[in-house]
Order: C-alpha cells, then structure tokens, then sequence
C-alpha cells in the first residue's frame, strides 16, 4: 500500500522537512500516451525516483499544470492539520486529538507531540491508523538523529538541521516496512 | 446508534440546520457553529486539492479519539455532517437516510427557501423520531 509523502512542522507553523514518494508514480505514467489530465512531471524532475527537497532550495522548474510546488502543497497540508486540529479541540475540550482524515482517493495520518511538533502522513485509503508508526518515528528518529545531534539547531529554522543522513536512512527503512506490511 | 449531532451546510458553506441529540461535543455558541460549518467548508476544498493522487473528492471521514465526523456531499453541493462515537457502525446508512429525509421534509415543502436556515417542524419531528426514537 503506498504512502504519497511525509511532512514535519515544527511550533512556528513552519515546515521543517518534506518526503514525497510519489514521483514513482509519476515515473511509471511517463510510458502512457498523454491525456487532458496528465500529470506528467518535467523532464528535469523524472530521473530522480523521489523528491526530499530542504525547504530553502529553489524549485528547478515549474511544477506542471494543475500541480502545485513543494512548499505549496506543505503550507496547504499544514493550514488544513492546523484548522481541523482546532476544530476538534473546540468540540471536544482541550485534550482529545485529530487522528486522521479520509478522502475517496487519500489519507492524512496526524500525531502531535506535547512540544507541538506535528507529523502529517499521506497514505493510501486501506492503510489502518498509522498514529503508533508516527509516534515510532518521532522516538526512534526523530529524537535520536535530529533532537540528540549536538550539531543541530534547537529551531530549525528554514528546515536546517533535520534533514541529516540517518535520519533519512532510518526513515526509508522504517516506511518501507510499514508498506510491505 | 449513538449520534451525538448532525450539521447541514448549504452550497456556500453556510449553516442551514444544527441539532444535538446526545451528549459528548461540548456546546456551543450558535455563532461558533457557523463558524465551524464555514472552516469546514474550506477544509473540504482544500483536501481535495492537496491530493497526491489526481482527482480526489473532498473529506469524507474524520476520526479523533472521542468522535468521528462523516461528510456526505449530495450532487447539489450540500453537505451533511454526522458526528457520532468513534466506533459507531453504518454511519453510510445513517447519513442516507437523513438525506431521504431532507428530501423529503425539506425539499417538497413548498414553503422552504433554498439555501436558507431549515426551519421545517415535519422534518425536525421526523429526524427525532429516527436518530433517537426512545425520546
């Protein structure tokens, strides 16, 4: 079941790291005659398998038609997990959280931590409550490879500081074993 | 069947009707909730567009730890939305037959203004009767 992209933001509504897998799928459509809806990404973006991009590096071509940029799409993640976050606490009192959302071709997994950490998923529809997954994350790697690096920044400011190697390595590893499951 | 409440939202995303029928959300100010019904509205168009795969519809489910929201959008453009507990089965069959009912009891009232607050007693009485009959 495949997961579409992974996002952190940190206390300061900014997004600190972006994953998105789905130029896989993209790659694999670039073989099927063109239509009306393609969404066929540039030929500059189709040799890399996936997209981590540091917030700060300049998109290298326009996104295509319909297709919004990186950091588009992560504002418009965050403003709909931070609406909907407030929404529940109103109903519901201070402490119960959003889990997740389902739409008819997508689903948004979320975990906050008590340092107001968010951690948002993009997941296929037939994937169970991936909220222990992302709290597995934020222990195992999160805390491990970014918080305990005494290289990093406390704020990551512009996303400086997470992206580091383990971190991505023990990331893939961990998503991959989620989906083969 | 536990349904805590039921929200319809017009085309625009106004707040055309709002009932409680058990405990469990908090209660609020009736200007809170057209401000929720707004917010909601937004967010549905939104999630549509975030999609990463082409073509999605807007929010259909939304879980929390003590309720979950489904959003049922007819052709029209209307929204219902019904909270209920988080386990709580057949919420599709459920949302249906609200709709049949708002068809019913709303639409063919000749006297009902599209669009406008729902302030049909046929229709009240009715989604009563269904959603807590010991009432």
């Amino acid at each position: 079941m495949p997961i579409y992209s992974f996002y952190i933001f940190d206390r300061h509504c900014e997004c600190i790291y972006v994953k998105q897998w789905l130029e896989r799928e993209r790659e694999r459509s670039s073989f099927r005659p063109q239509t009306a809806n393609s969404t066929i990404s540039s030929p500059a973006t189709l040799s890399e398998k996936r997209v981590s991009t540091p917030i700060d590096a300049p998109t290298n071509a326009r996104p295509p038609h319909g297709r919004l940029s990186v950091q588009d799409d992560a504002k418009l993640v965050f403003g709909v997990v931070f609406s909907l976050r407030n929404m529940v606490r109103k109903l519901s009192g201070p402490d119960d959280n959003f889990i997740s959302y389902r739409t008819s071709s997508y689903k948004l997994h979320y975990y906050e931590t008590p340092t107001n950490l968010k951690f948002v998923m993009l997941t296929d529809i037939r994937m169970d409550n991936l909220r222990v997954a992302l709290h597995q994350i934020y222990i195992n790697l999160y805390v491990e490879f970014v918080t305990k690096n005494p290289l990093s920044p406390v704020e990551h400011k512009g996303g400086e500081g997470v992206a580091c190697e383990l971190f991505e390595l023990g990331l893939e590893r961990f998503v991959q074993t989620i989906q083969d499951v | 069947m536990v349904i805590l409440s039921i929200l319809i939202l017009n085309k625009a995303g106004g707040l055309i009707y709002q009932r409680h029928f058990n405990e469990g959300l908090n209660k609020l100010s009736s200007n809170d909730y057209l401000v929720l019904a707004g917010t909601f509205h937004g967010v549905h168009a939104i999630t549509s567009r975030i999609s990463p795969v082409p073509g999605s519809g807007g929010l259909e489910v939304l879980e929390s730890d003590q309720f979950r929201v489904q959003c049922f959008q007819t052709l029209t453009g209307t929204k219902l939305l019904i909270f209920a507990e988080p386990h709580q089965p057949n919420i599709d069959v459920i949302c249906r037959r609200v709709y049949e009912l708002y068809a019913d009891y709303v639409m063919k009232n000749p006297f009902y203004q599209i669009e406008m607050p729902i302030r049909c007693e046929q229709f009240d009485r009715q989604l009563v009767a269904y959603i807590k009959p010991k009432q």
